[in-house]
């Protein structure tokens, strides 16, 4: 990804020098081959260059730095180190079943058509409420609609654990229920411990790495 | 009738705007906040988008010119 930013920079770079030798000597846009010239550096690279730019800044507002990077999230990023199997976004970071670095896009994201696009929105409306309004505390924050199943399902579906899961199937009519995002994933005395800030100073950490 | 100069200045102005919009896309891109993207789509984006439509426009009256 570093080397996507610098190859973006070289070339922002290389567009800004000719501009500079187009500002400086105008004289040059008199030929053709200057007109040539001129066209490519004032319109093909500059949209070149802010196509490249905008799609590396949505890459990287799907990384979990980026998310964490506001003071309120703080509290989220450490309970993705909760040292507690029960507790669903920590289990799934520390075993990779999500990337890590995509931990909370991939499970806050709408894998829905245009679904992307929507939490993409979702997200600018957080900058705008973090710069302009009043955060709200870590705890009050909520989720715009109850979480779908959906989400969970966009991996799990298939999947042996989840299919042939000895409580999945209890009752034949769980299944359908879940699938159908009739019965929550997240209900009570299920999947049940997402973030649970409130009991976060009491809780056991794993340490990544050691 | 535009002059050749009149038509050099346009895109003089035109130029530094692009790379003005340049220069705002490539510290955004160095500097990774939230903030960072909102300023680089607002700012940046505007100010390229005024140079290459001022661009475009001095295209055009320099064909009518030659008209």
């Amino acid at each position: 990804m570093l080397h996507a930013t610098t190859l973006i920079l070289s070339l922002i770079l290389f567009s800004a020098v000719v501009i500079g030798v187009l500002i400086a000597r105008p004289a040059i846009t008199a030929t053709r081959g200057g007109k040539i010239l001129a066209f490519v550096a004032m319109f093909c690279l500059p949209i070149f260059c802010g196509l490249l730019g905008v799609s590396r800044e949505m890459g990287r507002s799907k990384s979990t730095a980026f998310c964490l990077s506001c003071h309120t999230m703080e509290d989220y990023g450490k309970s993705l180190y909760v040292d507690d199997p029960t507790h669903i976004p920590a289990s799934h970071f520390q075993n990779h079943r999500v990337p890590p670095d995509e931990a909370c896009y991939s499970c806050h994201t709408s894998y829905a058509m245009f679904g992307g696009l929507k939490v993409k929105l979702y997200g600018l409306k957080h900058v705008a409420v973090y710069y302009l309004g009043t955060p709200p505390a870590p705890e009050n924050i909520k989720l715009y609609e109850p979480y779908n199943n959906r989400e969970c399902l966009h991996c799990h579906l298939g999947a042996k654990s989840f299919e042939e899961g000895a409580t999945h199937n209890a009752d034949p009519a769980t299944l359908p229920a879940i699938k159908s995002n009739q019965l929550s994933c997240i209900s009570s005395g299920c999947h049940d411990v997402a973030h649970d800030l409130a009991h976060l100073k009491d809780a056991k950490f794993w340490k990544a790495g050691t | 009738m535009l002059t050749v100069n009149q038509l050099e200045k346009r895109r003089q102005v035109a130029g530094v705007l692009i790379v003005l919009g340049l220069v705002i896309e490539a510290l955004c891109l160095i500097w990774s906040t939230p903030i960072a993207f909102v300023i680089f789509v607002a700012i940046g984006g505007l100010f390229m988008f005024a140079g290459i439509v001022l661009f475009l426009y001095s295209l055009v009256f320099n064909l009518e010119a030659r008209e």
